[in-house]
């Protein structure tokens, strides 16, 4: 059984003219916390929004190389980009909950696929919130608005949400950088836990933060992965000098 | 989880739905396009547009005739055109818009003794002659019985040729015309604009310039936005129960006019000129205003040498939409004025601008919907071309602050 | 100092304050007063007209109901607001009117016409919004925009000329015979017609302004783009959509010149048949004014108090509904 559950191979990717990716390479494990970390603009969150395709929805992006996902390549022709969606979720640095029920938010993506059994609903609603720290305090308002929870519960609920389609990968782009610190830790500590049923991706700007919580690290600069592997290794023992000047506070 | 058969087919019915329904947007406006084109493109000409709507009846006489006509029947003119070349004059058998007989000048001649008769009601007028495109009723002659429109213009042309003169000839213009109302239409714009920009303007730099922001300026907003929920009939009733008398009393005037209808136009206009006004006014930022008053002038000369400048483009086109509203209004002008369509125009008396006079072609009976179709083509190129101007002067406007 | 008990510093004063009445400065202070002012009485009087409006229309309307109107009794006001005849008795010679029935015809009408309008205006909004490519999305938005400046007068023509045969020949399709097609039917495509631009574009604006982060959290859970926009678009958009609809239904209630071309007068009520003929408030103010006077003119301002009862009701009952549908779900 290959660990990866997704395996780039020399992905380039261009906005019009500009190249933003640049021939990158990169395994990404089952049950691990990889956090992808670089300066700003260096084609992170770009990355991770090819892994589920939604870079398909700038105008003007090309793609060069292949993204498998379980050893099949996203990007061939014809291939089910809803299904990997529900496989692969997301969560996005603002949070964005809809503007309906929280209990209308988190059965959001089974109802489009289909399932009405108000039971099964009820069901798929206690366990994503149970497994994103949210359901004790959400259990008694669940027909509230959503915009009225907090930042930090958005967020979780956002997780929710991801959750609820049971997918393999859970991919993050920047979750805590709109929330205060309390609600960091919080969504850290959720990290920590879901990394026993989902792979998860996270895009990080704080190096303590990736230090933290994540398993695996790759460095990003201008588009190109400079150094990947364990994350003590790359944080103790970094084998390129641009890792460790990023590192140790040099640029960035 | 995976799409099924069903979940597609919804999503294919919806997204049908959605084409189609914009899809039967874009159709609407073909079809009124289309059909206002169809009906009213054949009346349309410079004739129409510069006649009278009523028709004028004229009766002439002619002495002894000294120079016949000269001139040889025109290539133009067919089959159906009788000419006479000694009078020099074309007559053709036409229907008029009531749906009757009637006989047509089609041509005359420049040197027909037609162009120079006797006005019988007005002795003294010089140059009185029979037009092209005016329609001939009778011709009394001496010695014989007249030749009447039921006769035909054949029968007609060929009694003429026959005698050197004739004791009487009556004659029309077809009439249908529109110059009336459009005279009318333009007095209604300028005597609105006059009103309606000054007062609005003056209201909307008060508003966002001068005023404190408290509960009271609010409470004056809120009345005037309210103007913009009443529907244009209420405003012509207002008209009538404010402006009518207003005008009758202080003026010359017997009735509804133009005055008051213009009057009820400025008060319907008002909320638009202040709104488009003051939303370019708030754009400006306050810094603006602070260097200003800093500089050390008072809050007049900022409002109008700093501030007004950068909203003369909304204001524009504030100006450009009341135009085509002010051709477009027809209920509230049906009340504040009347429906009594006129050759004569005075500000204080009565007539119909375009759109009124619409409304009383198509209430009468039968309803002339060739004549209204032709004004109507008038109005919506006349409202196309605003509106397109409008929108070149605020994306060359906005290029400048983007 | 003092001389002569009046004191020098005061008289000092004195000329100073008269110095600065006419310097510059003050000058300028005046003009701005002036100006002030002037603008402010301008501002009244624009505030105003709302208050005249009510004044005088209450004025003239309540005539029929407290004066004699010249020998012919003064109108019931509770038969005038139950009738269902308009007029019993010839004009002229009667002070037996009744709008009761106008009213329900007028807005069974507005309904009926939002009804149709709605699907059609907010899902061609959402094509162009959200599905059109840019070109095209600017060429119906301009299209829309068009049809919106659009004359009533002219839609009315319309109505009249296509319309009305449109619904004659629809009528004999199914063996009903219709006042030459002027009838309920007629009356609510041609508001239909004309409310449909303004729900377009209001609409259009709504749904555009829905955030991108919210469509791309539904595409991202492996929604369709279909189901994202009927799911969550649509719904987030809610708000703008109901001012929309409350728009359109303002509209379609004061409409008079064309619905007074396609409706038919019909002279007692309530018609609830397609094919019916029908007489709407403000058909009612319009018809037979060329030949009035008298009692039979001075009801019409009555009817212009019903007509701004119904709108100011349809408008506070709507805001109110909207304002419920607001707090449940959107912020």
């Amino acid at each position: 059984m290959n660990e990866n559950v997704f395996t780039i191979n020399n992905l380039d990717l261009y906005y019009g003219k500009f190249q933003a990716l640049k021939n990158v390479n990169l395994d990404l494990k089952k049950n691990k916390v990889t956090a992808l970390i670089g300066p700003s603009g260096c084609g992170k969150s770009t990355f991770l929004r090819s892994l589920n395709r939604m870079n398909d929805l700038i105008d003007d992006c090309c793609i060069d190389g292949d993204i498998l996902y379980n050893q099949n390549n996203i990007y061939q022709k014809g291939y089910d980009v809803i299904t990997l969606r529900t496989k692969v979720g997301m969560v996005f640095q603002k949070p964005n909950p809809f503007p309906m029920s929280i209990y209308d938010n988190v059965v959001y993506g089974p109802r489009c696929q289909g399932i009405k059994n108000k039971k099964q609903l009820d069901e798929i609603v206690e366990v994503s919130l149970k497994r994103a720290a949210l359901w004790e305090e959400a259990k008694d308002r669940l027909k509230d608005s959503a915009l009225d929870l907090s930042g930090g519960q958005q967020q979780r609920l956002c997780i929710a949400r991801a959750i609820a389609m049971e997918p393999e990968v859970i991919l993050m782009d920047e979750p805590t950088s709109a929330l205060d610190p309390i609600a960091t830790l919080k969504i850290e500590e959720l990290i920590n836990e879901l990394k026993e049923n989902y792979a998860i991706v996270i895009v990080t700007h704080s190096m303590q933060q990736a230090a933290r919580i994540s398993d695996e690290t790759a460095f990003f600069l201008m588009g190109e992965i400079i150094e990947y592997g364990p994350t003590d290794t790359i944080f103790s023992n970094p084998k390129e000098k641009q890792t460790e000047d990023y590192i140790t506070g040099r640029f960035g | 989880m995976s799409m099924s058969n069903k979940r597609k087919r919804i999503d294919l019915l919806l997204q049908t739905i959605t084409y189609s329904a914009a899809a039967i947007a874009v159709l609407i406006l073909s079809m009124i396009v289309f059909f206002i084109f169809r009906n009213g493109a054949g009346l349309l000409n410079l004739d129409l547009i510069t006649s009278d709507y009523h028709a004028q009846f004229y009766n002439g006489s002619i002495g002894e005739v000294n120079n016949f006509s000269n001139t040889d029947k025109p290539d133009f003119l067919t089959e159906e055109d009788h000419y006479s070349s000694k009078w020099g004059i074309a007559l053709s058998d036409e229907i008029d818009k009531q749906g009757g007989l009637m006989i047509e000048v089609t041509y005359i001649a420049d040197d027909s003794p037609l162009k120079e008769m006797v006005d019988k009601n007005n002795p003294d007028n010089e140059t009185f002659s029979l037009k092209q495109g005016q329609v001939l009723s009778t011709i009394k002659f001496y010695d014989k019985n007249s030749a009447l429109t039921i006769y035909g213009a054949e029968y007609m042309i060929n009694e003429l040729n026959e005698v050197d003169t004739f004791r009487e000839i009556v004659f029309s213009t077809q009439g249908g015309g529109i110059r009336g109302s459009l005279i009318t239409t333009l007095y209604v714009i300028g005597m609105t604009l006059v009103v309606a920009l000054p007062v609005g303007i003056f209201t909307a730099i008060y508003l966002n310039e001068f005023a404190k922001k408290n509960r009271v300026t609010n409470a004056l907003r809120s009345m005037v936005e309210m103007l913009t929920g009443v529907p244009s009939i209420i405003f012509g009733l207002m008209g009538l129960a404010v402006f009518v008398p207003l005008t009758v009393n202080y003026t010359s005037a017997n009735s509804g006019n133009l005055i008051s209808g213009s009057l009820t136009l400025a008060v319907i206009l008002l909320p638009v000129i202040i709104r488009a006004t003051e939303e370019s006014l708030k754009v400006v930022p306050d810094e603006l205003r602070s260097a200003s008053l800093a500089l050390g002038a008072n809050r007049t000369q900022t409002t109008f040498k700093v501030v007004l400048p950068s909203a003369l483009p909304s204001i524009l086109t504030g100006t450009l939409l009341s135009i085509g509203r002010i051709i477009g209004e027809s209920a509230a002008l049906i009340f504040a004025i009347g429906t009594a369509v006129k050759d004569d125009i005075s500000i204080f008396g009565k007539s119909t601008t375009l759109s009124v006079q619409i409304w009383s072609l198509m209430t009468d009976e039968p309803a002339n919907i060739e004549l209204a179709s032709t004004i109507a083509l008038i109005i919506l190129i006349t409202v196309l071309i605003l509106n397109l101007l409008v929108k070149m002067i605020s994306s060359r406007y906005m290029k400048k602050f983007v | 100092m003092r001389i002569g008990g009046i004191n020098l510093n005061t008289i000092k004063q004195w000329l100073t304050n008269i110095k600065n009445t006419f310097s510059v400065n003050s000058k300028k202070e005046f003009v701005d007063l002036f100006i002030r002012s002037l603008f402010l009485i301008t501002t009244i009087i624009s505030a105003s007209f709302i208050i005249i409006i009510i004044i005088f229309i209450l004025r003239e309307g309540i005539k029929p109901f407290v004066t004699n109107n010249d020998g012919l009794g003064r109108v019931n006001l509770v038969r005038f607001l139950m009738g269902t005849t308009w007029l019993e008795g010839r004009a002229f010679f009667s002070n037996l009117y009744g709008v009761g029935f106008i009213v329900v015809n007028t807005i069974y009408i507005a309904l009926l016409s939002l009804v149709i309008a709605m699907p059609i205006g907010v899902l061609s909004a959402l094509f162009i919004a959200k599905i059109a490519p840019k070109r095209l999305s600017k060429i119906l938005r301009t299209v829309v925009e068009l049809l919106a400046a659009i004359p009533s007068i002219v839609y009315g023509l319309f109505g009249s000329g296509v319309i009305l045969v449109f619904v004659y020949n629809l009528g004999k399709v199914f063996g009903i015979q219709s006042k030459g097609g002027n009838s309920v039917l007629a009356t609510v495509l041609v508001l239909a017609l004309m409310i449909l631009p303004t729900i377009t574009a209001l609409s259009e604006v709504a749904i555009r302004s829905v955030g991108k982060e919210i469509e791309h959290g539904s595409l991202a859970l492996g929604a369709t783009k279909t189901q994202t926009n009927f799911k969550v678009v649509l719904t987030s958009a809610k708000s703008g959509i109901f001012t929309a609809a409350i728009l359109g239904i303002g509209r379609a209630l004061g409409e008079a010149t064309a619905v007074s071309l396609v409706a038919g007068n019909a002279r007692s009520g309530p018609s609830f048949g397609l094919f019916d003929t029908t007489a709407t408030l403000t058909s009612t103010m319009l018809q037979g004014l060329k030949e009035t006077i008298g009692l039979d003119y001075d009801i019409r301002f009555s009817v212009g108090i019903v007509l701004m009862v119904v709108i100011v009701l349809t408008n506070a009952i709507l805001n109110f509904v909207k304002r419920r549908i607001g707090n449940v779900n959107v912020k």
